[in-house]
């Protein structure tokens, strides 16, 4: 029993490993929802990425990877009117861009339940901000849920469509990535039957025609709705209290929170041995009732809200602590930071030294030992993957500006960056881009440094799946203003980091299906009036380099298209069809080699390209180290072949009809002749 | 309750999720057993740190296992706080010591993947005495093998060292599962009749 059949077929009394997202997509699922959308984003992509894998197996599920969160929610509003119950995920970044249809939504109302998830990131390790999408509930009026572990994000995900129906709301659900990407046991539930899911829009102009006087109709029966849930959760199994273990009795201080940092504030008090304290958790985390918190602070002295980011619970608390005159002390992120991810280890520390309670001696040994420890440490930074073709045209572009990848600095062209796998080529060694917030921001921004600098020349880098998200209107601004810029759009055929969702660059499918229809992009770019327009393989990177070089030298808009698919779906399909066909590949395979006797460790492909294959070697401990190319990790991309300045690199074809032996491969490398 | 906590630290594409998961499979075969523990997902594939965490619970009755003091659990761990740190990168091993106790017990891959920062020449990577001389400072149950080499050797591919990694840490800890769980839980699938022999290998060592 695979878990992805019980993602489908899992019914009461199952269990299985599930990953939060999963969790989240199935809670879904045993609501009957009939749509599913989202703009691919960590680390939320696994939520709509559960459901869209198992469709075939699904009665009635559309799912779609839109080309935006603004589009994407927007299209799970049409369903919930059409009366589909649909479920929109999008990263928290996500829903500034969807942000336009979610201030329409508590105006408007919805008909089926409609449920956004909402993938945060503390600590932004995949994102471009850490904000906390909870503020934006305070003028959307969406409601918000916040599951604490796996059981909860399927229950909660579940229940949130009954009452995004009965009070006419959609329902945001909090999820950060220490939620989406936990993984544990999931009790799974019955599904709703799923034969009589079948759309009927209901024409209903009072509601949908939001302007005017309509539209502040609309408000002040949103607000009234608001006020009908606050009604309803004061007595919610979504909020609840733990009381302090009968036997033992202490100052009277409360713990309020919510969501994964629930989670951690539990195990923190069990770690730290105390028990003797009133807890507060918070399942609604928007709207929060007053008499809740009234019940819950009356008796206390003290009460500690804990939670991540800016402290939007402590915002709304303080504020109906006033209202009821309460009259104890409030603490909350005068002891809990505000910026990075609160972890387990913040909030044994925080509880401990507002309890006075003394951490475990291990825990004291091991933060002090760690911070030794890593002060000494080399950081490690992500980069490009074996073959990538971002990596070729990062190079070549800093090769055509003049290379200086220690100091970006000194540049005299400005390098915009932007959203996707290529953001890498920010970090060291390539050091490439000297900005980078959001979507696009990119060409934008670079549009008026361009009008303004005029000793600097500026390039602009975006991703296929970036362009087409919200691209196309930037780059037509700067065609119709005369702007003076190189765009070059790096076209790999996919979104690839969030887990290659296709894009409308997508020719072909990994099972080597094609694509019903794939856009054209040059075309396309040409349709918008630009007439400087190239498309080229980066991986000739001396090619793709004098391009860049040349096309800095014309005036206007240039727009250079480095075309070539990412390397892990193209080795994926390689693979595929390879099994499926059955057919033994019997053509000469190649490797390439450096020439120990050649090679002066120049260092032009170990650090300035600093391909990941290429890695230092030393026969013996006495020997000297060289550089050596790893056969096992290395995908013949031959970009290092192509830049190496001595010649030093050489292309070695052997026949794979003899059976390799691992043991023999080393000889035969040697004796066979080289063929370049 | 009884905690049984088990890091796992290494690079992206080196099957640390994976091996994650197997181990959380083997806690559905008791009601009484609960798994929490997240993963750091971002850099899979990019030769970035990646960790997961398999924290097992074990109640003592269902009465615990209902009581919602004891059976909330935080996908971390807490610094110092795992019994056993398995690492597949060697300097990640020391990135992943502030998770180690007195007690807890060590097994890392020795073959070391050099970060960009020691390719361009700014910092450079311990020796490998370095390393064993700072985990020996916190624990003495120190165990590391050239897992790179063992998969290669064996299975002509790097793409077994995680689970012959499993099998050391079923022969040199108290891990508070039978092994024949997780061998029915490697024979299912594609991969089975390698990966079961990767986990003697790693049983054997």
């Amino acid at each position: 029993m695979s878990k992805g059949n019980l993602f489908v077929n899992g019914r009461q009394g199952d269990k299985g490993i599930v990953l939060g997202n999963e969790a989240i997509a199935r809670g879904a699922l045993e609501a009957g929802i009939g749509y599913a959308s989202m703009y691919p984003g960590t680390p939320a992509s696994e939520i709509i990425i559960a459901l869209d894998k198992n469709k075939n197996n699904i009665e009635n599920l559309y799912t779609e990877f839109s080309l935006n969160e603004h589009i994407s929610l927007h299209g799970a509003i049409g369903a919930s009117w059409s009366g589909i119950r649909s479920l929109c995920a999008m990263k928290n970044v996500g829903l500034n861009v969807a942000s336009e249809p979610a201030h329409f939504l508590s105006y408007t109302g919805v008909k089926s339940g409609l449920v956004l998830a909402i993938g945060s990131d503390p600590g932004a390790p995949s994102s471009s901000n850490e904000q906390d999408d909870r503020w934006y509930s305070l003028h959307t009026y969406m409601p918000i849920i916040e599951p604490s572990n796996i059981q909860e994000a399927k229950d909660f995900t579940k229940e949130a469509f009954n009452i995004s129906e009965e009070f006419s709301f959609g329902i945001m659900l909090m999820a950060p990535s220490r939620l989406c990407h936990n993984a544990g046991i999931l009790h799974f539930g019955d599904l709703r039957d799923r034969f009589n899911i079948e759309g009927d829009f209901k024409k209903d102009p009072e509601n949908y025609l939001n302007l005017f006087n309509m539209a502040v109709k609309n408000h002040s029966k949103y607000l009234e709705r608001h006020n009908l849930l606050k009604k309803y959760l004061e007595d919610s199994e979504f909020n609840y209290t733990l009381l302090p273990n009968a036997n033992e009795s202490g100052p009277k201080i409360g713990f309020i929170s919510s969501g994964v940092i629930y989670a951690h504030l539990i195990e923190a008090l069990d770690i730290l041995g105390i028990y003797n304290h009133k807890i507060l958790k918070l399942g609604f985390t928007f709207p929060i009732p007053n008499k809740l918190i009234k019940n819950f602070l009356e008796g206390l002295d003290r009460v500690v809200i804990v939670e991540e980011a800016e402290g939007f619970l402590e915002f709304q608390i303080k504020k109906i602590a006033y209202e009821i005159g309460f009259k104890g002390k409030i603490y909350g992120k005068d002891i809990f930071k505000a910026s990075g991810e609160l972890t387990l280890d913040d909030v044994i520390i925080g509880a401990g030294k507002f309890l006075e309670k003394t951490p475990p001696a291990f825990f004291d040994f091991a933060i002090q030992k760690s911070k030794e420890l890593n002060e000494k440490l080399p950081q490690r930074s992500g980069t490009f993957c074996i073959g990538c073709p971002h990596r070729a045209t990062i190079y070549s572009i800093l090769k055509a500006v003049g290379f200086s990848n220690t100091d970006a600095k000194d540049r005299d062209v400005v390098i915009a960056g932007d959203i996707g796998c290529y953001t890498l080529g920010l970090l060291p060694p390539y050091n490439a881009m000297d900005f980078l917030t959001c979507m696009n921001a990119g060409l934008g921004i670079g549009q008026a440094i361009s009008l303004f600098d005029k000793k600097k020349k500026v390039i602009a880098l975006v991703g296929d799946s970036t362009f087409y998200h919200s691209g196309i209107p930037v780059l037509l601004n700067a065609v119709q203003n005369n702007a003076d810029i190189l765009y070059i759009i790096l076209d790999n055929s996919w979104t690839a980091m969030t887990g290659h969702q296709k894009t409308p660059s997508t020719q072909k499918d990994i099972d080597g299906i094609l694509s019903s229809n794939p856009v054209n992009l040059k075309d396309l770019v040409k349709s918008l009036g630009v007439s400087y327009i190239k498309s080229l393989d980066p991986n000739s990177v001396k090619r793709f380099s004098s391009q860049v070089k040349s096309a800095l030298k014309e005036p206007g808009v240039k727009v250079l298209i480095a075309k070539r698919e990412c390397i892990l779906q193209e080795i994926r399909r390689n693979k595929f069809v390879q099994k499926t066909s059955g057919a033994k590949i019997e053509t000469a395979e190649s490797l390439y080699e450096i020439q120990k006797s050649r090679c002066v460790k120049c260092n032009e492909c170990f650090v300035e390209l600093a391909c990941p294959a290429i890695i230092p070697k030393r026969d013996g401990y006495e020997d000297k180290e060289y550089y050596y190319i790893d056969p096992v990790s290395c995908v013949r991309c031959g970009v290092c072949f192509e830049i190496c300045p001595n010649s030093a690199i050489r292309k070695v074809e052997f026949d794979l009809k003899v059976k390799l032996n691992k043991k023999k491969n080393e000889e035969r490398l040697t004796e066979v002749p080289i063929q370049v | 309750m009884k905690k049984f906590n088990i890091a796992i630290v290494g690079l992206g594409g080196q099957g640390i999720i994976t091996m994650g998961t197997v181990l959380k499979n083997a806690a559905l075969s008791s009601d009484l057993q609960d798994v929490s523990g997240s993963e750091r997902r971002g850099g899979a594939q990019r030769e970035g740190y990646v960790e997961t965490f398999v924290k097992y619970i074990f109640y003592k009755n269902s009465s615990e296992l209902k009581d919602p003091k004891k059976n909330m659990h935080s996908p971390m761990i807490e610094s110092g706080g795992a019994d056993v740190l398995i690492s597949l990168e060697p300097l990640e091993t020391l990135r992943g010591a502030c998770y180690l106790n007195r007690n807890s017990t060590v097994i890392f891959n020795e073959m070391p993947h050099i970060p960009i920062s020691v390719r361009m020449g700014q910092t450079s990577y311990p020796e490998f005495g370095y390393i064993a001389r700072e985990l020996e400072k916190i624990t003495k149950k120190i165990f590391f093998y050239d897992f790179d080499k063992i998969s290669v050797s064996n299975f002509n591919s790097l793409t077994q060292k995680n689970i012959i990694a499993l099998g050391v840490l079923f022969a040199k800890t108290n891990i508070p599962i039978d092994k024949i769980v997780i061998e029915s839980i490697l024979s299912v699938g594609k991969g089975a009749k390698d990966n079961l022999e990767a986990f003697q290998i790693g049983l054997a060592l």
